[in-house]
């Protein structure tokens, strides 16, 4: 399953926008719409992967940064964007990245809500540990 | 050399989202039919999206292009979309400055073609030739064209494509001389696309190089049928107020990056860019507050506005014929209205050199209330001043945030110093959009 982090586009914001004209108007279901939108992932996802080739350099002060979900967000200010052919400066740019090294990502994130979903209600031990220590 | 990147970036990057849409549509084809859906809604999906992404890409990228020249191309709304882009390039011959316009497919997108003040109407546009704008924007003429000034609408003829092009004059400095070719009178012919074609009202433009003169042109698709040399297709003038909105539009956003060049239109624009200017400065200005005489001056002027903003989020909130609503709205007028006169004697109190005596003088004369209500009210003040400054830059600065999209490689911190190595992204910052296959930054936090 591709990411979804590519939804939030100018190309992924104008494809749900459309979409959600389309089922106001009862053309397409819900349903169908989930579709594209899951198409449009890999399609995008591809594309990146293999239609684009440059580099970008860029510099600037880090104001915030967080790390959740193996998803870094940071918030740059004043920052330079310098591609080869063009400077751009900004005040301030948000960063949303998420793992680039693929499968072992997903099988993390799975494993992790294993075991949480397991300590809400499940035992997942046999028998409870003497003296002091963590019950959960 | 760059700005051959830069059209020839804008290019790439219009390819590449448009190869996107076309995948995705392909692969949902199958899905739409399996549900049963009409391939005529599958359509509309794409025209939908097509039009979105283009009305705000293409739009930054005629903005980043028309800085410096006015670049307006008004395509109909309705206008059909076909599959390849459309390039479109004028050339006037034998001049030094050359313009072209990159034909966008989709609705409205707008270009104006300044053309320099020596040019007459009549221009040959032959195929082949490269224009440059002002700006240094290249364009490549692939399809001859010859822009007259018609009188009213001629029909188009039977093209593929429908074309209505604007030209305006700009009082553009960089322009010298394009000679004046003896050119007769240009015609312009609209073909109308066989879907769906919207003729705009034509109206006659004089030839004099007075006032701009917009000529719109709805380029349309060159789809590569129709690469054959047309003897003198023609391109009929037309000054539709749609055109000049859309153009006064872009213009404003323009002017407010770079001071445009105006005449009519620009003029107005002028006006609303300096009216901008001010109240931004005036912004800047309330942030420290001091007892200059001029900050007092924008300080009242703020608060001015701060009270028409208040009386019109009063009349905005109050929905009607509700007695106590009545009530409410009459209270927070009320005190706007004390928050104005307060303010009013409070600065001129301030303007007299800060003199106790004075404020006491005008706390004193207004009940025991009023005075709580006056150290409340200036209070309040910076701070409703401060959300007015908030207020004001909004609409300003670009509706986008500036957000990156991608995927990370590394991310490396030693003490504060990160480094950041990225890949895979979109970007929007500045109002446009990049994409970037790898990434490398430096942040110290």
């Amino acid at each position: 399953m591709a990411y979804q982090l590519y939804r939030n586009t100018t190309l992924g914001n104008s494809l749900q926008e459309s979409l959600d004209e389309l089922i106001q108007t009862q053309q397409i279901t819900p349903q169908l719409a989930l579709q594209v939108l899951l198409q449009f992932d890999k399609a995008i996802n591809t594309a990146l992967a293999n239609r684009v080739r440059n580099r970008v350099n860029f510099r600037g002060s880090l104001n915030t940064y967080r790390f959740c979900d193996n998803v870094w967000t940071f918030v740059l200010n004043d920052v330079e964007f310098r591609e080869v052919t063009e400077l751009v400066k900004v005040d301030k740019v948000k960063i949303v990245a998420c793992d680039g090294k693929s499968e072992s990502t997903h099988n993390k994130t799975d494993k992790w809500q294993i075991w949480a979903a397991g300590s809400l209600g499940v035992p997942l031990w046999d028998k409870v540990p003497d003296g002091p220590g963590l019950y959960i | 050399m760059f700005y051959l990147n830069i059209s020839a970036g804008m290019h790439s990057k219009a390819k590449l989202y448009l190869s996107i849409i076309d995948d995705v549509i392909d692969s949902v084809r199958e899905l739409f039919l399996d549900e049963g859906v009409e391939d005529r809604v599958l359509d509309d999906l794409r025209h939908l999206w097509e039009s979105k992404v283009m009305q705000s890409k293409a739009m930054e990228g005629l903005r980043k292009n028309t800085n410096p020249s006015n670049f307006v191309l008004q395509l109909p709304a309705s206008y059909t979309q076909t599959d390849q882009e459309l390039t479109a390039s004028v050339v006037i011959p034998g001049n030094q400055n050359i313009r072209s316009f990159p034909v966008k497919n989709n609705s409205e997108t707008l270009a104006t073609f300044s053309l320099p003040a020596g040019l007459a109407y009549p221009v040959q546009i032959p195929a082949g030739v490269t224009l440059q704008t002002a700006s240094g924007q290249l364009y490549k003429v692939n399809v001859p064209v010859v822009v007259t000034q018609a009188p009213v609408g001629q029909q188009p003829a039977t093209q593929a494509m429908q074309k209505v092009t604007e030209w305006r004059e700009a009082s553009a400095p960089q322009p010298p001389a394009i000679p004046p070719n003896p050119i007769p009178p240009h015609e312009v012919e609209t073909s109308s696309v066989p879907a769906q074609s919207v003729t705009q009202p034509k109206t006659i433009l004089p030839s004099s190089q007075e006032g701009s003169l917009p000529l719109q042109s709805t380029e349309p698709d060159f789809p590569q049928e129709e690469n054959e040399p047309n003897p003198q297709p023609n391109l009929s003038t037309t000054a539709s107020p749609c055109t000049q909105l859309l153009d006064f539009q872009i213009r404003r956003e323009e002017a407010l990056a770079q001071m445009a060049q105006s005449r009519d239109i620009d003029d107005i624009l002028k006006e609303v860019i300096e009216e901008e200017r001010e109240k931004a400065e005036r912004a800047k200005k309330l942030a420290p507050v001091e007892s200059d005489s001029q900050s007092e001056a924008t300080l009242g002027l703020d608060l001015d506005y701060s009270y028409s903003q208040f009386s019109d989020i009063v009349q905005l909130d109050g929905p009607a014929g509700n007695s106590d609503l009545e009530e409410e709205e009459e209270v927070p007028l009320e005190e706007n209205d004390f928050l104005g006169i307060i303010n009013a004697e409070a600065m001129k109190a301030l303007q007299e050199g800060n003199e106790s005596s004075d404020g006491n003088s005008i706390s004193s004369s207004s009940d025991g209330e009023g005075a709580d209500e006056l150290a409340n009210i200036e209070e309040e003040d910076p701070l409703n001043s401060g959300d007015d400054v908030i207020e004001q830059d909004i609409p300003d600065l670009f509706d986008t945030d500036n957000v990156i999209v991608c995927q990370y490689d590394k991310i490396h911190r030693s003490k504060n110093r990160w480094k950041f190595h990225l890949k895979d992204g979109v970007m929007c910052y500045g109002g446009r959009d990049y994409v970037f296959s790898k990434a490398v930054g430096e942040a110290e936090w």
